[in-house]
């Protein structure tokens, strides 16, 4: 059992969080009638429940159907969350009060920045997470959340009815069939069902359906799909094998610390819920020649290796590994699974040879010499939906009112699925109340990143974030992800809380005013040095220098600062993560400030809508290649922005399309206005010569 | 992949992120949008060439170039000199015109240069263009495209927006292909594979740092990586001698033994009596440089003093000038024989000349000659073909002029390496590595403009075909 104080804790949060808890389970018996929810989500894990509570944050009344309840909230892979990139997706999905990054603060056991000494652009926020502890939180935080139902039940097939005009789409989802024949009506339905679409969990040469090592596939939604037109893909990832805690050997192991004091995810918690010193510690070990020859002997009993389907190059099994880097050693993390947990995870070893195999590779490693393995590695195929066939707001194109996001389209990680998960949930209920879309764009957060390149590019593996996926890497950080995301979302989506709204605000007018306050201050340099003498301040410019260029020091924090200039500066210090923000604002003010010039232009470039319901293969009066239509067709870009990333449209094509767009635009103008004022102004223009 | 209109634009726009200094007032404040110049007339040799830029640096930039630094009034043409604002050098006097925005053909302001057309002022303006604060090449298309945003254009003449940018860019492409069958294309590439690798690395130091096992020494090795290629580009740069030559005129030199008939070549081929010529031997005994325009490319002509163990010290003294000279020269026009004399790899033109002297059937007697034209100063024959192969020759010194935009083409490259190279130097300044990666993919951005290419998932197959990364 995990500690009381802990629990005692997290009740006491839930409970002053939310006034009045009025979710219901209903379990499996259903209702008199038939029941009607604005939003249905299909799927527990890590997409699901950010996507029913995001559409209920917002306003919707929400049916979350799944396998099992007692599954909500499972990390099925790895127990951690965040990491480099990951932990960008995390603070977003907190800016927009989502759930994940909330959780983790009361269920970590290690927490730890990576990327410390980089920068912070690229810290990444990182924790080892108390699977118990997670699910049971998330479970408390879903089962209490106003106006979300949870139901158990498998979907079989969606509810079908006449597409609504106005919009792209064949047809448009009423609703769910569950198993037993029962339905659901929904105006919105998102799809969770991660590995579940024909899941397959292979061991050596045994393959058997399953979503999750004991759960059932979904079969018959998968067929469905694929009935209307989805062009269907598959994946395969893998899991490592679970070790007995006591039967590791760690005194002779490499111990790694966690950070003192913890740093939460969460933008509204100063602390995370466990006493830094009751933080439990991982330990590293390697792989060596004798694994890399068990692997090697025993090819021709892995099936899973032999196959074709696409597995992550960054997520590789210890397979791949040996096979790709021979000759080499591999790090292999032993990350403790809870509080109370038995078991060790070791990140690293993902494997898929049969069990016995599996159990001699790991006794062959440092440390694991007696290693007594719990449950063995397995791999998992699975499909997926091409990306390109959703939306930026992650509607399908082919099914109005239909929603994917998670693993479904084609991402690895429980963080990617959290922020698709968010914005699904979003837009679902928008999409409800006849409002326009919530989408972020990638020049906002890395939830853009991600979500433009799904949809602009496909995948054809697993897709995980990186830092270097994203652009704008010096403008997307950690420590603003509130204030490039919160007001949207309280404004636009209405799925942030009063209190969240309030908290950004203050601290993005502390932020600016700060900083106009840093810019007015102004000395010479020698006066600086003598007012910081720990700084190494460069006297060789007889300009004035202003403080804030004095903060750009490496040794310079807002502390220093307002020793030196108490008055007006000392206020800003009184919060620690202002004080933070301040001395990371000055870090990138030179460069940032170049930034929002190209940022500027891609947006320009993205308010440039392309009609929904444009049909690429037909359209007149636009020259288009056949190979441009084709690619337009599948990805249906939104805007022209969106379109000139897709690969093999060029800038031809782009330029027809944007006057197509214009056109478009100006129709209604063109109806009261005489056409020939135009004309008249283009042709005094045209004396001054015809140049590109 | 093709990032987007303004983007695309945007991005080769940005340039270096130099720290935030304070510009002086008459410098365009940084981050307004990027003013743009190009040629505007058409190719190759003309009168006029119409030199135009679009954007809010323009009148900086006319002010710059044009001597009074005051700007002329608005829509009326004005004659100025126009002078290089670093070297304030002469390049040319030229009509200039203004257009303050919005009333000009892109809605910005705008400044016209009708200079005289000929590949050395053109290629002088231009570079004198790509020097001011705040200007950059324009990009295909992209005049046209600025007067579509600020709705200058009707969406008639919009329809041939896009055949016009799609002819251009394949202008381009073709261009860019025929350089990058070239050295400098073979440079280029080179230089983007370094550091495309370079960057690779330290952006898997960011991403994959931290847990996963890299190899010891990433950092360092992008490290050494971009000192190379600082010093490769510092090189390249310094020795940009194709523009030079274009400016100021290709260096030929006429060289041989005396009485070969050098000075009468060189007043045949300027058209005027340069030197005096006579049938004594040593006539010549100072070098005689004149510029002449040699198949439409300015040439510095020089007839040298015949080589020979001189009679006196003044006909001693010619000699060792004309042999120095040789050392500067380009091209080599040798009357006689050629006497490979200094080894270098100079370009050669073996001439012989007084071919009239020949009696038919001599042709045959010298097998053992290298390649050679002949020649008649006396009766013209051969000139032809000895015009026909200066101009080969000096194509391939100064390039073609009227092969489409190598004008423009060479500001910008000049304008990305410089940009490269500025960059390079942030990444060695930047403790911060999320600013030293920063630093290395704007050096990239630059580039990938000559080489094309510059995406991320080049960078992400390179981490995972170099690294075991993930877990």
């Amino acid at each position: 059992m995990f500690p009381l104080r802990g629990c005692g804790r997290q009740i006491a949060a839930s409970f002053t969080k939310r006034q009045f808890p009025l979710a219901r389970f209903s379990g499996d018996s259903a209702a008199p009638g038939i029941p009607h929810f604005d939003v249905v989500v299909i799927g527990g894990g890590h997409a699901g429940t950010e996507a029913a509570a995001a559409a209920a944050r917002c306003g919707s009344r929400t049916l979350l159907l799944t396998h099992r309840v007692d599954t909500i909230g499972q990390m099925s892979c790895n127990p951690s969350f965040g990491g480099i990139g990951k932990g960008h997706l995390m603070r977003e999905v907190d800016a927009l009060d989502g759930l994940c990054s909330r959780i983790c603060d009361q269920s970590g056991v290690h927490y730890k920045v990576l990327n410390r000494r980089k920068g912070p652009a690229v810290w990444g926020l990182r924790a080892q997470i108390d699977r118990k502890l997670y699910k049971q939180n998330m479970q408390k935080e879903i089962l209490n959340t106003p106006l979300l139902t949870v139901q158990e039940g498998a979907v079989e097939d969606l509810i079908l009815a006449e597409p609504e005009p106005g919009h792209t789409g064949k047809c448009r989802v009423r609703g769910v069939v569950l198993v037993d024949g029962s339905k659901v009506y929904a105006d919105s339905v998102i799809l969770t069902t991660g590995t579940f679409l024909r899941g397959m969990i292979v061991i050596g040469l045994e393959m058997h359906p399953a979503g999750r090592l004991g759960d059932q596939p979904s079969i018959g939604l998968a067929q469905t799909l694929e009935k209307l037109g989805f062009v269907v893909g598959r994946l395969k990832t893998g899991t490592p094998p679970r070790i007995a805690k006591e039967s590791i050997n760690f005194s002779i192991l490499n111990k790694q610390t966690p950070d003192n004091p913890p740093i939460p995810f969460s933008f509204i918690n100063e602390t995370v819920w466990i006493k830094p010193e009751d933080q439990l510690p991982c330990y590293l070990t390697h792989t060596n020649p004798r694994v890399d020859e068990i692997v090697l002997e025993n090819l021709h009993l892995n099936s899973h290796v032999k196959e074709t389907t696409r597995g992550p190059r960054y997520c590789p099994s210890i397979e791949s590994k040996v096979l790709r880097f021979p000759n080499r050693v591999h790090q292999v993390w032993l990350e403790p699974e809870g509080v109370d947990s038995d078991l060790i995870y070791p990140q690293g070893l993902s494997v898929t040879l049969p069990a016995e195999l599996q159990e001699k590779m790991i006794t062959c490693i440092r440390g694991l010499e007696k290693a007594k393995m719990i449950q063995p590695g397995y791999g998992v195929q699975y499909d997926y939906l091409d990306p390109r066939q959703i939306t930026p707001s992650l509607e399908t194109h082919l099914v109005q009112r239909l929603f994917f996001a998670g693993q479904i389209n084609g991402t690895t990680g429980y963080e990617e699925a959290a922020a698709q998960g968010v914005i699904a949930g979003i837009n679902a209920s928008l999409r409800v109340r006849h409002k326009p879309p919530f989408v972020v764009s990638r020049t906002e957060g890395y939830i853009g990143v991600l979500i433009d390149d799904l949809t602009t590019l496909g995948t054809n593996e697993p897709y995980r974030m990186f830092t270097s996926r994203a652009e704008f890497r010096l403008s997307l950080r950690p420590d603003n992800a509130d204030s490039r995301l919160t007001f949207r979302g309280y404004n636009e989506a209405g799925c942030v809380s009063q209190q969240r709204y309030e908290r950004a605000s203050w601290m993005k007018s502390s932020i600016q005013e700060c900083i106009s306050m840093l810019k007015s201050i102004e000395f010479s340099s020698s006066k600086w040095k003598k007012l910081i003498p720990e700084a190494s301040i460069s006297t060789d410019k007889s300009v004035p220098v202003r403080a804030l260029d004095v903060l750009k020091y490496e040794e310079v924090d807002m502390e220093l600062l307002a020793k030196a200039i108490p008055e007006p500066l000392k206020k800003y210090t009184e919060c620690r993560e202002l004080a933070e923000r301040l001395k990371i604002e000055a870090t990138y003010e030179s460069v940032l400030f170049h930034q929002q010039q190209e940022i500027k232009n891609i947006q320009r470039d993205e308010a440039l809508q392309l009609p929904k319901d444009l049909d690429y293969l037909t359209l007149r009066g636009v020259s288009l290649s056949s190979e441009v239509r084709e690619k337009l067709h599948f990805s249906r870009p939104q805007t022209i922005g969106a379109a000139s990333r897709i690969p093999g449209v060029t800038p031809a094509a782009v330029i027809n399309l944007l006057r197509f767009v214009r056109t478009a635009q100006q129709r209604p103008v063109a109806a009261t206005e005489s056409p020939k004022t135009g004309q008249c102004l283009c042709d005094t223009e045209k004396l001054e010569e015809q140049q590109l | 992949m093709w990032r987007g209109l303004w983007s695309l634009v945007a991005r080769a726009a940005r340039g270096p992120c130099r720290p935030c200094t304070r510009q002086g007032s008459g410098a365009p404040a940084p981050g307004s949008g990027a003013t743009i110049f190009a040629l505007s007339s058409g190719q190759g040799r003309c009168g006029i060439a119409v030199i135009r830029t679009s954007g809010p640096a323009s009148g900086h930039a006319l002010r710059s170039l044009t001597a009074p630094r005051d700007l002329p009034p608005a829509r009326r043409a004005c004659l100025r000199l126009l002078t290089d604002p670093r070297s304030e050098e002469p390049l040319d006097r030229a009509l200039v015109l203004w257009f303050p925005g919005p009333q000009s053909f892109t809605g910005e302001d705008c400044a016209e240069f009708h200079v005289h057309g000929g590949p050395a002022v053109v290629s002088g303006v231009l570079q004198a263009l790509g020097r001011v604060p705040g200007l950059r090449p324009a990009e295909a298309g992209e005049f046209t495209r600025r007067a579509f945003a600020h709705g200058k254009l009707s969406l008639t003449e919009v329809e041939g927006l896009a055949d016009l940018i799609h002819a251009e860019t394949e202008a381009q492409r073709r261009q860019a292909l025929r350089q990058l069958d070239g050295e400098l294309g073979h440079l280029c590439r080179g230089w983007a594979e370094t550091l495309t690798k370079a960057l690779a690395h330290v952006e898997a130091y960011i991403d994959f740092g931290e847990d996963d096992n890299l190899e010891e020494g990433v950092l360092e090795r992008a490290d050494s990586q971009v000192q190379e290629l600082e010093v490769a580009l510092n090189a390249h740069l310094r020795d940009a001698r194709r523009g030079q030559r274009l400016r100021s005129g290709a260096h030929v030199v006429v060289t041989g033994p005396p009485n070969a008939g050098k000075s009468s070549l060189v007043n045949l081929l300027s058209r005027k009596p340069v030197s005096i010529v006579s049938p004594e031997p040593g006539t010549t005994r100072d070098v005689l440089e004149t510029p002449v325009d040699l198949a439409g490319f300015p040439v510095l002509l020089s007839d040298t003093a015949g080589l020979r163990e001189g009679e006196g010290p003044v006909e001693q003294e010619g000699v060792r000038r004309a042999r120095e000279s040789c050392n500067f020269l380009d091209t080599v026009v040798t009357s006689a024989i050629a006497q490979s004399h200094n080894g270098n790899s100079q370009r050669l033109l073996l001439v012989l000349n007084k071919s009239d002297l020949l009696l038919a059937g001599d042709l045959d007697l010298s097998p053992e000659l290298p390649p050679h034209l002949l020649l008649s100063c006396l009766t013209g024959e051969g000139l032809d073909g000895l015009l026909e192969a200066l101009r080969k020759e000096l194509t391939a010194v100064c390039g073609d002029p009227s092969a489409g935009p190598p004008l423009l083409t060479r500001a910008r490259h000049q304008h990305h390496l410089q940009g490269c190279l500025e960059a390079l130097g942030h990444y060695k300044q930047a403790k911060d590595v999320a600013l030293a990666a920063e630093a290395l993919r704007i050096a990239r951005g630059h580039l990938a403009c000559l080489t094309s290419g510059g995406g991320t998932e080049e960078i992400l197959d390179i981490i995972f075909r170099d690294f075991c990364v993930g877990k």
